[in-house]
């Protein structure tokens, strides 16, 4: 069946956001053969989302910005020959080989000398009192329901969050006409000295400084009030959310006793920025290193980002989380370079082509410095959790649960092992984190130090109707392949 | 639900006593169990793992115990080449069963043992009349098993294939909790005195002219310890160890792919076995299904853990969902691996070296089964020679020649 079988490509890149688009177009434009595949039913990934099957867009002018950055940047792949498989979903790597899973239809193995991978990330989970109360949503969930389904939960919101998000996350929902009655952002409010700093590294970055200014001018004119230095303590309610106690913190994100603030509202939107998602690059057997400020463990790359594997390169947020833009030339560098490694194109056209995305990377990351203080993570974030609060909400363990194991070992494998935390659908993605910040501060370690639970495939969960190949023979009885002989 | 106490991270990390009467090597079920009971019955005792305790195919099997003989057991040779050795080892399993009945209580806590009983199925007639003679056998060991077929299997299992042209069934088989039970036998052990050291890495053994206290010096990554005796609880890499000293062990390691699945309403409460093709298949008490039976993964050097293999997930799952069919749009959330030890005669390694007086094993295929019963009757030996008889010497660890000198 031809239409069943995929054409073994140059290149294989798994996502179809920003990174992996822009990706995809360098490498095809220089003329390797490109399969993209993406899990969703759209391109455009999660920050260019597009409207969910069923929908049609009449007037793109009146949809928002991201929209039609995302449109443009999806069109740009037209008569690009890129191969684009939709609701495909990358669910394991191994020795070069990659198995794709589209919904409905058996496992594909493909198998490709480079991959790009181009993951993306996921909301920062959270661990607090009540945060796995109906009601309480991650930004991205929320930002998903919006942009896919056009659809809002609840009457009276509170965005809690930090980083970029938690200024332009509720500006974005307050124009597909969300009722924010407030919105706390954990990190400090900008002194003159940072926005001096945000000015001296702005040149060439007026396109995010005015996003930041057009964020904030949102918030004022939906009359959103926007309080800094707070943040989420616990959510409570009967059986759903009914109200949020918040808190002013230090610069550790550690709650300052005596301040706690109660609000009434029926849904908390959670937004402490975003994580990498490792699962895959992890899989590939790739070196990491750990970066707070990037999401935590971050993929090793080189300037051309290889990773540590022969083959496999790793672009976009999923690579550090830094933004769209970043992505877009970071995607670009990644498909050049697997062109270059590939032999289609030269060393000199590659860094010409490279030169004009590494310019504005540095412009950027230039930015990113200058508002790190505002930025950053504290790990005060990590220590809002109780002895009652759900940890791994997949198989229900509470942190009471985990406290003798984690006392034995500080290994989450085994932690894992001990409570099945981590052990559910989501495979630790939600847990994961919030554990080894225990373990590392149970043991008195940091917690870049503690090492993620083994990575296994599926990286998605996948019907045993896609995966079961009936054309396989078993490996018959269990007897030696050869008997031992006497040296 | 109580929250069980393990070994601390502190005391597990702690310096390696000087010397002891007996080093246990290998933190997994074997060990764990021979350091309990050695402990209990008074001996002094260090147990040394190489990484953290139960990581190894003791806590990364499905947790199956097994009664009904399976194919694992079966050589391929035919039914009267192995008909005795079938005969004992069905024997072994009722005596280790009944090892396991006890264990909640003897431990104190509970290790979630569940007897469920197990369907062991049959796609062909040349596996139907295995079933017949396996049958046959275990009445003779004292194994309750009845040969099911036709529309009386379709009636008590209407979950497995229709295709399917028979199954043994056996009421008392199950399984029990494999994250659990090593661990709470390394914690009882250490109430009894026990020293559990874990990022040990065993690098040599030097055996001494002398006996006594310095028979032995155990030297590892986290320094050195003196010996009387050893036991070689090493599981996959239970040669690697036994070669320190000159012996080598008739064993061979495999690394063994598991599948897992999301929790679905109850299907069935039996475990399910081919005796033809590789399937151990169980749901689990959270409502998960086991999907494993010793498909291969490929290797890797410690300390990675070896890698999964889709190839193995594909054919193992095919096998599953041709048993029983409802598993059809069941998804699978995580598959793992096991370095599982095999014996190449399908026997044991269990007992005290001839060649290397001192030097131990605790050693078996299907571990999890049998290292209760294993470690209980070595321990008792140890402790109190004279009043034990010796292991078959079809156990011994010095059936194949030694290896050669160097």
């Amino acid at each position: 069946m031809a239409e069943n079988t995929f054409a073994a490509p140059d290149v294989l890149v798994v996502g179809g956001g920003p990174a992996g688009i822009s990706a995809a177009r360098a490498a095809a434009v220089a003329g390797l053969k490109v399969l993209l595949a993406d899990e969703r039913p759209t391109l455009g990934g999660q920050i260019y989302k597009q409207p969910g099957p069923g929908f049609t867009v009449t007037d793109p002018a009146a949809m928002d910005r991201q929209f039609r950055y995302g449109r443009t940047l999806i069109e740009s792949l037209d008569g690009s020959g890129v191969d684009v498989r939709l609701r495909t979903g990358v669910v394991a790597v191994e020795d070069g080989n990659a198995v794709l899973v589209t919904e409905g239809e058996p496992a594909r193995t493909v198998s490709a000398p480079r991959m790009i991978l181009a993951p993306g990330a996921h909301d920062r989970p959270v661990a607090f009192p009540g945060w796995t109360l109906p009601g309480v949503i991650t930004a991205g969930g929320l930002q998903t329901l919006a942009k896919t389904q056009r659809v809002l939960p609840g009457k009276r919101i509170l965005f809690a969050g930090a980083g970029p998000v938690a200024l332009a996350f509720p500006a974005q929902l307050a124009h597909y006409g969300a009722n924010i009655v407030l919105a706390l952002e954990a990190g400090p409010s900008p002194r003159p000295a940072d926005i001096l700093q945000v000015a001296r590294a702005a040149s060439g970055n007026t396109a995010l400084l005015l996003d930041a200014v057009r964020y904030r001018t949102g918030l004022l004119k939906h009359r959103i009030p926007l309080r800094y230095g707070q943040i989420v303590v616990r959510a409570e309610g009967n059986g759903t959310l009914e109200r949020v106690v918040h808190a002013a913190v230090d610069a550790d994100w550690r709650v300052v006793p005596g301040t706690e603030q109660t609000v009434d509202v029926d849904v908390l939107c959670v937004g402490y920025g975003f994580v990498p998602s490792l699962e895959l690059l992890r899989l590939a057997g790739c070196v990491f290193d750990y970066r707070e400020d990037l999401g935590g463990h971050v993929v090793h790359r080189d300037d051309w980002h290889r990773t540590s594997v022969d083959g496999v390169y790793a672009a976009g947020d999923g690579a550090g989380v830094e933004g769209s833009f970043v992505a877009i030339d970071e995607g670009t560098i990644a498909g050049l370079a697997a062109a270059m490694d590939a032999g289609v194109l030269g060393k000199d056209s590659a860094a010409k082509l490279a030169a004009p995305a590494r310019q504005r990377l540095s412009r950027r990351r230039a930015l990113s410095t200058a508002t790190s203080r505002m930025y950053r993570v504290g790990p005060g974030v990590f220590e809002l959790s109780t002895e009652d609060t759900v940890i791994c909400r997949c198989e229900v363990v509470r942190q009471r649960d985990l406290a003798p194991a984690i006392e034995s070992t500080e290994d989450i494998n085994v932690v894992k092992a001990y409570t099945r935390a981590g052990m559910g659908p989501c495979q630790g993605k939600n847990c994961q984190r919030h554990i080894a910040s225990l373990i590392a501060r149970e043991h008195g370690r940091d917690v870049s130090d503690i090492a993620l639970a083994t990575p296994r495939m599926p990286v998605r969960p996948v019907p045993i109707s896609s995966i079961a190949d009936h054309t396989i023979d078993g490996p018959g009885l269990f007897v030696a392949e050869e008997t031992e002989v006497a040296p | 639900m109580t929250v069980p106490q393990w070994v601390s991270a502190e005391s597990g990390r702690a310096p390696l006593p000087p010397s002891t009467d007996v080093v246990v090597i290998g933190g997994g079920i074997a060990g764990a169990a021979m350091a309990y009971y050695l402990a209990k019955g008074g001996a002094e005792v260090t147990l040394i793992e190489r990484g953290e305790l139960n990581r190894e195919a003791s806590g990364t099997n499905a947790g199956s115990f097994h009664l009904q003989l399976a194919i694992h057991q079966l050589s391929g040779q035919g039914g009267d080449a192995d008909r005795d050795r079938l005969l004992a080892e069905a024997r072994l399993s009722v005596e280790a069963f009944a090892v396991w009945e006890g264990l909640g209580e003897e431990l104190g806590g509970s290790v979630d043992l569940h007897r469920t009983g197990g369907w062991m199925v049959a796609e062909t007639p040349e596996q139907l009349q295995i079933l017949h003679d396996k049958h046959e056998l275990e009445e003779l060991a004292g194994i309750e098993t009845e040969v099911v077929v036709g529309d009386d299997l379709r009636d008590r299992a209407p979950y497995l294939a229709g295709n399917l042209l028979g199954a043994t069934y056996c009421p008392v088989e199950g399984h029990a909790n494999p994250l659990v039970v090593a661990p709470l036998y390394a914690v009882r052990a250490a109430q009894h005195g026990a020293v559990i050291r874990t990022h040990a890495d065993v690098r040599a053994i030097e055996v001494h002219a002398a006996t006594g206290a310095r028979r032995f010096t155990v030297h590892t990554g986290a320094g050195a310890i003196d010996a009387h005796r050893v036991v070689d609880c090493g599981g996959a890499w239970a040669g690697e160890l036994a070669k320190m000293v000159g012996i080598r062990l008739p064993v061979r390691s495999e690394g063994l792919h598991v599948n897992v699945t999301e929790p679905r309403p109850r299907m069935f409460v039996p475990m399910i076995q081919h005796i033809g093709r590789r399937l151990t298949l169980k749901q689990t008490e959270n409502d998960t299904f086991i999907i494993g039976g010793g498909w291969p993964t490929p290797t890797a050097p410690p300390p990675k853990r070896y890698p999964t293999s889709w190839h193995s997930a594909a054919g193992n799952t095919a096998v599953a969902v041709s048993v029983v069919p409802g598993l059809a749009d069941v998804r699978v959330v995580r598959t793992w691996s096991g370095v599982i030890v095999f014996t190449n005669d399908f026997s044991p390694v269990v007992g005290e070296s001839a060649q290397v007086p001192g030097f131990h094993a605790c050693v078996s295929s299907t571990g999890f089964t049998f290292s209760p019963l294993f470690a209980r009757q070595l321990a008792e030996q140890m402790l109190a020679p004279a009043a034990t008889s010796p292991f078959p010497q079809r156990y011994s660890l010095d059936r194949v020649p030694a290896v050669a000198t160097y």
